[in-house]
């Protein structure tokens, strides 16, 4: 059976989906990035081998998406590399045919996506800074010492959210901590953070949006109920999450592996082989480019960041 | 005795008027020494000499006149007012000249425009001219000469593109803003070079005959006074129908921009999206924007197909 292999590495989190021609999906997995894509991509693609388990399948398609979607692209020979709104476009558009907007609010950046007639026809991403995104809700969880995992459970209990300040991190934190001390309660509190969450929102990513139902809410923070709630008051509308909205960007972009008629090999070997990187400053001009370079097996399979052809190691490589 | 070495910096209205100033000087028999492309170097020492808070576009031109000091006699840092009757430029523009003349020290060419108090082109290049000690009837010469050429060039890169717009069938991508933004090495060319590597016909809305501005501002703006801004609206809607998406470029943070790129957003019928470029920029986030830019307008066109 032929299948196609979907990876999502996000900075947070590294989400990665097996698929049928069918768009089934065969097996899925969700885990921490932790700081190192290369590392994490290898144990993901181990849990989906697990999941395969002795199930016939080869894989004749990979594709990557999310911030680290270049990298980890090369590392697994990717037959197509695509930007994380197109892939959650099409991920989401695969389950819900009639969606006209996509909330996705991830660990270090948010989008809104808007659809007509199954197409993207605009988008936006936060631009300056990353308050009100999932790295803000931790840090506060962390303050406040409840798990991030409680946040939207504890919110629903509240009966009078607290207001917060929520245009920027900082003054958030403070604000938060000056409510504190005010004797404000703790429910009210993270009620109120997951309100702010959203006002920033649609202050920030969604000015100016026109926001239609069928609203799909995405990303790790759609996992707080909080949020999702503090939307639909915001909105005047449902907004759905899908128990599968974390791996949306991971099956659209193996749908487009399906899709592109240039085709790859894949083995789950892949994860005995050495892959490292390295960052070489060039300096050949005053631009100073920091280059990477990938080696596989300690040879050098690709390289990036120069801004001239002075710093092309690929080429230079193959002319020795 | 030995030529005039005046230097130009390569940033900001350098892109507008370097083709007027290189003919004059040249034809005034100076010599002349162009700052490069702008480099990392050039952008950390602009920020090293600016304030805080002053545009990128602005931090670049301190790192070229940096550059240039102690390469030649003189810098040319011209001072810009008004150059259309009651109509208004960037403060930055009539503040250049002082603002540099402040923190280097070094000898800098009188060029003053504001023709709001009858100080014309005409008459910024004689006074120009005179302090330099040529004589006026050269001065005159020259500057028609440098008007000719000025105007002949600009005509040929306008016809160049109307014939990329004729005979192009790839997805067509208006790049609007200030040329000094467009053009610059570390704002437009890293947005040209993505663009140019995803197949994109590159439209450019300062390769634009001015002819018909008034009427052509008017789609996107009814009332406005800024100069440059002007021409940037007028183009965007003297291309809208011939491209299929526009990209807007600001560099951060520009005051006139952050209002009539509202006024553009607002009233452009066709996908724009506006990209904010300041010195801490990552290519990262550059990049995804501009590539699910192109993916909207691919799909688009499949559909309209």
């Amino acid at each position: 059976m032929n299948a196609y292999l979907g990876v999502d590495i996000g900075s947070i989190s590294t989400k990665g989906v097996i698929i049928d021609d069918d768009n089934h999906i065969l097996a899925s997995s969700y885990i921490w990035t932790k700081g190192n894509p290369m590392e994490a991509v290898k144990e993901l693609i181990h849990h989906l081998e697990k999941e395969i388990g002795k199930r016939k399948i080869n894989i004749i398609g990979v594709g990557t998406t999310g911030s680290a979607r270049k990298l980890i692209g090369t590392m697994l020979n990717a037959n197509i590399i695509k930007n994380e709104i197109t892939a959650h476009a099409i991920g989401t558009l695969s389950l819900y045919p009639d969606v006209k907007t996509i909330f996705e609010i991830g660990g270090q950046d948010s989008k809104i996506i808007l659809i007509e007639d199954g197409i993207v026809v605009d988008y936006a991403m936060n631009t300056l800074c990353a308050a009100g995104t999932g790295a803000f809700l931790s840090s506060q969880a962390n303050r406040l010492g409840v798990q991030v995992e409680d946040f939207g459970r504890i919110a629903l209990t509240s009966k009078k959210p607290t207001k917060i300040a929520a245009r920027c991190t900082v003054f958030a934190e403070s604000d938060l901590v000056h409510k504190l001390q005010m004797g404000y309660k703790k429910e009210d509190i993270i009620a109120g953070l997951c309100q702010s969450v959203v006002s920033n929102y649609l202050n920030n990513v969604g000015k100016g949006k026109k926001i239609k139902a069928p609203i799909i809410f995405q990303g790790g923070v759609s996992k707080n109920i909080g949020v999702k709630k503090a939307f639909e008051e915001e909105v005047g509308n449902e907004v759905i999450v899908d128990p599968n909205g974390h791996l949306m960007g991971a099956l659209g972009v193996a749908i487009l592996s399906k899709k592109n008629p240039l085709k790859t090999s894949f083995k789950f070997s892949i994860c005995e082989d050495q892959f490292e990187t390295r960052g070489v400053e060039c300096n050949k001009c005053p631009n100073h480019c920091e280059i990477i370079c990938i080696s596989k097996n300690k040879k050098l399979i690709d390289a990036w960041g120069n801004r001239c052809s002075n710093g092309d190691m690929m080429s230079k490589t193959s002319n020795h | 005795m030995s030529k005039i070495m005046i230097g130009i910096p390569k940033a900001l209205l350098y892109y507008k008027y370097g083709n007027l100033w290189i003919t004059f000087f040249e034809e005034l028999g100076c010599e002349i020494i162009v700052s490069p492309n702008t480099s990392k170097k050039i952008l950390e020492d602009g920020i090293k000499y600016s304030m805080d808070e002053a545009c990128m576009a602005m931090k670049i031109y301190m790192g070229h006149i940096y550059y240039l000091i102690d390469k030649c006699d003189y810098i040319l840092v011209p001072r810009l007012k008004c150059v259309k009757k009651h109509e208004k430029l960037c403060t930055n523009f009539s503040a250049l000249y002082d603002l540099v003349s402040n923190v280097f020290d070094t000898n800098l060419i009188h060029y003053n425009i504001d023709v709001d108090h009858k100080e014309d082109e005409f008459y910024a290049f004689t006074t120009m001219g005179l302090s330099l000690g040529f004589s006026y009837r050269k001065i005159v010469s020259a500057y028609r000469l440098a008007k000719q050429k000025e105007k002949l060039l600009k005509e040929r890169e306008i016809s160049k593109q109307k014939v990329l717009i004729a005979s192009s069938t790839k997805i067509k991508i208006l790049l609007a803003g200030h040329p000094y933004n467009l053009h610059d090495e570390f704002i437009g060319k890293q947005i040209e070079k993505i663009l140019e590597e995803n197949n994109i016909d590159i439209i450019y809305s300062d390769r634009y005959d001015d002819k018909y501005l008034e009427e052509e501002v008017k789609v996107i703006s009814k009332k406005n006074y800024w100069t440059f801004n002007k021409e940037i609206m007028a183009a965007i809607s003297h291309y809208q129908d011939v491209v299929d998406g526009i990209i807007l470029i600001t560099s951060f943070p520009c005051g006139p921009d952050s209002l009539s790129n509202e006024m553009i957003l607002r009233n452009v019928k066709i996908p724009i999206t506006n990209l904010i470029i300041d010195e801490g920029n990552s290519d990262t986030g550059l990049l995804t924007r501009i590539e699910s830019f192109i993916d909207i307008l691919e799909e688009r066109r499949k559909n309209h197909e």
